[in-house]
């Protein structure tokens, strides 16, 4: 058995599809490309895959993992990755895959991502205000937001979820876009969804705003306390 | 221009996948290398519309011409359409999402009434007018077809014109007859005159309709000599031979039935008397098993669908399903893809098969006795006994199943409380049935769940002039069932009869009924058949306010000699057939299926399937 580990985007076209819509998707891309895919024993058999942290609906993406267990060893990341790619749909691609070392789960190692966050608000804001501001708000000792978890909503503090926040200013005529550069905490122990981020942000600025978009550029797993990127990891 | 959906305007709404497309096998071409745009209309959500293969087969066969460009368009559902209707976006085409208005052709097609209001709902999304008398030379042509197309007159205001029978032969001629008449200016009435010469095109507005003081028809005539009087349907002769498409739409949202569905023949030989589509879809036509299991790889390579069903109306008649199945669950075990079996005739070899395929489920059976008593069953012409049916469930029993699906339909012509009671009998013979099996052989715990909806009267049926109960007949029915049914082991369901109640209407209305549609539609009706979105009581007002009485429709018995509204319909049965099976009905006579003996249908005029040497 062989594991591959590939990291792939998901763009526009499906950025509206559920996370677990997305695990049919390469199921049956799989089933397409005819690849050799490991499957559970038992009644109703699963393809052997595992993905990182499912995505909002609605975010794009450029660093999705997933780890695939195929039955032929001989069998080439590089093969699999252009195979697969052949029966994708348009919008998701992978973009590399390598051979999984590790044993570790994908899913419960991840510990950080990174979004970008784009802004438009029509409050005035200067460059060297917004700073100020924003430093003010990490500088906070607590920061509770209203999280919405299986059992209703729930105070949360977010503080320690959030690792770095920078951001760029694009004045337009009356209305300014902002682009927000966030790495937060994730995975299934603390998870910060940068919607949230934001309208804990803007509230404590006291901004109007709307979310244009979200992008995931970056996903980290920790391994040995350090935040290593998915398709580097070695242990 | 393709209409803009915001971002923030899809994540609002439930499921925003069913509106954005890019599916895997949808077909993209450039809109502007194409003559003709078509869009078509499923009058239901994209989850049900999605699932059904009339869709699927038109879709690619319409693509398969370079000329045409076909796209697909579901109702959107509530908050999507209040979304739309917010911001001004009108209804598009999933593939380019440019607005449908700007198309050749919307078509619908038409599985039940109670999708009619969705059609003028979806019309008014799009902005196209409502009725064809409203429509003239730049508007799109709306037209339609299926099932519900042989009693076209409820929707003969609304759609410019109707095509007859199996899509698949008539929808290219009409198409070729298009490419003629585009750009040479001449006028959309002159276009409609153009095909009301292909067989099987039924144009409303060129018929005249008069009634007579009862209101029941007087006349139906053609407004020109040279239209026809009898609108012939259309078949596809050899099932082998016609179009079917080697890939489908996979779907990123769950739909009803996601999976591949293998189309193992047209028609039914049973002749049951209550059922619309053993008549309409007469002959019997099967396609090899050797086509199939072709069609069954390529569809299963295209699509990477884990799972294959067999459609048609009674699967088990299948005269290849042996070598079929044996076939399919030998190629596909090695492929990990599931057979999923319908509810097949029980016998051994069944059994058996449904072992292999589903290996270790052993719940749900279906059985439709559809009534309760022997008489009852002869009238109706199902050709099951008790005897069949306990052999089938002990059988199945003593294989482990425990699980016992029973359908039955209340209000069929003659039916008395004693037939009523004898669905709760045959019920508890199940029970018995299953008390009879050794300990060791059977499953855990009896569940028998007895099912009934209300018996509707169709057109080309023999029962299409009987009368359907009243809702107080049908609901005195339901309890007095309901009161019979005592055992833990037995679960009660029924239907809702008032829904029952419209689809009588719809299914017999003639052109008067066409107003209820269109003053229900603007007093807020739509997604009828979805319980949270029917509105009996406004029916009621549409009526009342229409000045047309449902239950004129519905609860009337007809004579043989009154002219129905769809009696310039000819779907090959004749009604010489129709009314002797009619009264062979009311004498509790069975007639044999068509393969045993010819019945004399008329069916044969098609010179195909089952009854082409006939
Ligand atoms: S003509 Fe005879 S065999 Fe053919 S459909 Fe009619 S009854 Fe059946």
């Amino acid at each position: 058995m062989t594991i591959i580990r590939v990291k792939f985007r998901r763009g526009d076209e499906v950025k509206f599809i559920s996370h677990l819509d997305l695990m049919k998707v390469f199921e049956r891309a799989i089933r397409r490309a005819r690849l050799p895919i490991a499957y559970s024993q038992g009644f109703n058999p699963h393809p052997g895959m595992v993905f990182g942290l499912p995505l909002g609906v609605g975010v794009t993406s450029e660093a999705e993992y997933g780890d695939f267990e195929i039955t032929d060893d001989g069998m080439s990341p590089q093969e699999f990755a252009d195979r697969l790619n052949l029966q994708l749909p348009k919008g998701i691609e992978v973009l590399s895959a390598k051979k999984k070392m590790s044993k570790q789960n994908i899913m419960a190692t991840i510990a950080a991502s990174e979004y970008v966050v784009i802004v438009g608000t029509p409050a005035e804001c200067s460059q060297k205000a917004l700073k100020t501001a924003i430093d003010k708000y990490l500088s906070q000792e607590e920061i509770v937001v209203k999280k919405k978890t299986k059992n209703g909503v729930k105070d949360t503090d977010i503080r320690g979820m959030i690792f770095d926040l920078n951001f760029e200013l694009q004045p337009c005529e009356n209305f300014n876009i902002i682009r927000f550069t966030a790495l937060v905490s994730a995975g299934s122990k603390a998870n910060l969804k940068p919607d949230l981020l934001i309208e804990s942000l803007c509230g404590y600025l006291g901004f109007e705003y709307e979310i244009d978009r979200i992008h995931r550029t970056k996903l980290f797993v920790r391994s040995q306390d350090q935040l290593l990127d998915p398709m580097e990891e070695v242990v | 221009m393709s209409v803009k959906l915001s971002d923030a305007l899809l994540k609002s709404v439930e499921k925003p996948s069913r509106y954005t497309g890019n599916e895997w096998n949808s077909v993209i071409k450039d809109p502007k290398s194409v003559d003709i745009r078509f869009a078509f209309c499923f009058p239901d959500s994209y989850e049900v519309g999605m699932s059904h293969l009339g869709m699927k087969i038109l879709y690619h066969l319409l693509n398969e011409r370079n000329d045409c460009y076909c796209e697909r368009v579901f109702a959107p559902w509530t908050d999507m359409e209040e979304k739309m209707r917010q911001n001004n976006i009108p209804l598009y085409g999933l593939e380019s999402k440019d607005p449908i208005k700007d198309f050749d052709f919307v078509g619908f097609t038409l599985q039940y009434e109670m999708s009619f209001t969705n059609i003028i709902n979806m019309l008014d999304l799009a902005g196209i007018p409502l009725t064809s008398d409203k429509r003239s030379d730049g508007d799109s042509f709306v037209c339609a077809g299926g099932p519900c197309a042989y009693n076209p007159e409820p929707l003969a205001d609304i759609i410019d014109f109707f095509m007859m029978g199996e899509g698949e032969e008539i929808i290219n001629e009409v198409m070729d007859a298009y490419a003629k008449w585009k750009g040479t200016g001449r006028t959309r009435q002159e276009f409609l005159e153009d095909i009301v010469k292909i067989e099987g095109i039924y144009v409303p507005a060129f018929y005249d309709v008069s009634y007579n003081e009862d209101g029941t028809i007087k006349s139906f005539v053609p407004k020109k000599p040279d239209y026809p009087v009898k609108i012939k349907k259309r078949i596809i002769k050899d099932m082998d031979k016609v179009y079917f498409p080697e890939k489908v739409i996979v779907p990123y949202t769950d739909i009803v039935h996601d999976r591949i569905m293998l189309e193992v023949f047209r028609g039914c030989t049973r002749g049951c008397r209550f059922c619309q589509a053993g008549f309409i879809y007469r002959p019997v036509r099967e396609k090899s098993h050797k086509r199939l299991l072709e069609l069954a790889n390529k569809l299963e390579e295209s699509s990477g669908y884990e799972e294959i069903s067999l459609t048609s109306l009674s699967t088990s008649d299948y005269t290849e399903l042996h070598e079929l199945t044996t076939g399919l669950l030998e190629e596909m075990e090695e492929k990990k893809v599931n057979l999923s079996l319908p509810s097949l005739r029980i016998d051994s070899f069944s059994l058996d098969l449904m072992e292999k395929a589903q290996k270790v489920r052993k719940s749900g059976l279906t059985f439709a006795p559809e009534a309760g008593t022997q008489r009852l069953r002869d009238v109706i012409n199902k050709g099951v006994t008790e005897e069949d049916l306990l052999n089938a469930v002990s059988l199945a029993f003593n294989g482990g199943w425990n699980g016992v699906k029973l359908y039955f339909m209340l209000g069929l012509p003659t039916e008395t409380m004693e037939d009523v009671e004898g669905i709760a009998d045959l019920a508890y013979k199940v029970v018995n049935a299953y008390k009879n099996v050794p300990r060791e052989k059977k499953g855990k715990g009896l569940n028998v769940t007895v099912s009934t909806s209300s018996f509707v009267p169709k057109a080309f049926t023999p029962f299409q002039w009987e009368p359907q109960d009243s809702r107080e007949v049908l609901n005195e029915k339901q309890m007095f069932l309901k009161s019979k049914i005592r055992s833990k082991q037995v679960t009660y369901n029924y239907h809702e009869n008032r829904l029952s109640l419209l689809e009588a209407v719809f299914a017999r209305g003639d052109r008067k009924t066409c107003k209820v549609l269109l003053k229900a539609w603007e007093m807020g009706c739509k997604f009828d058949s979805w319980g949270e979105h029917f509105k009996f009581d406004v029916w009621m007002k549409a009526f009342e306010d229409c000045g047309v009485d449902p239950y004129f429709y519905a609860t009337r018995k007809r004579d043989y000699e009154e002219l129905l509204p769809w009696d310039h319909i000819d779907i090959g049965v004749s009604k010489k057939y129709l009314i002797s099976e009619s009264k062979k009905a009311l004498e509790g006579k069975v007639t044999p299926n068509c393969r045993v003996n010819c019945g004399g249908c008329g069916a044969t005029i098609f010179d195909s399937g089952i009854c082409g040497g006939n």
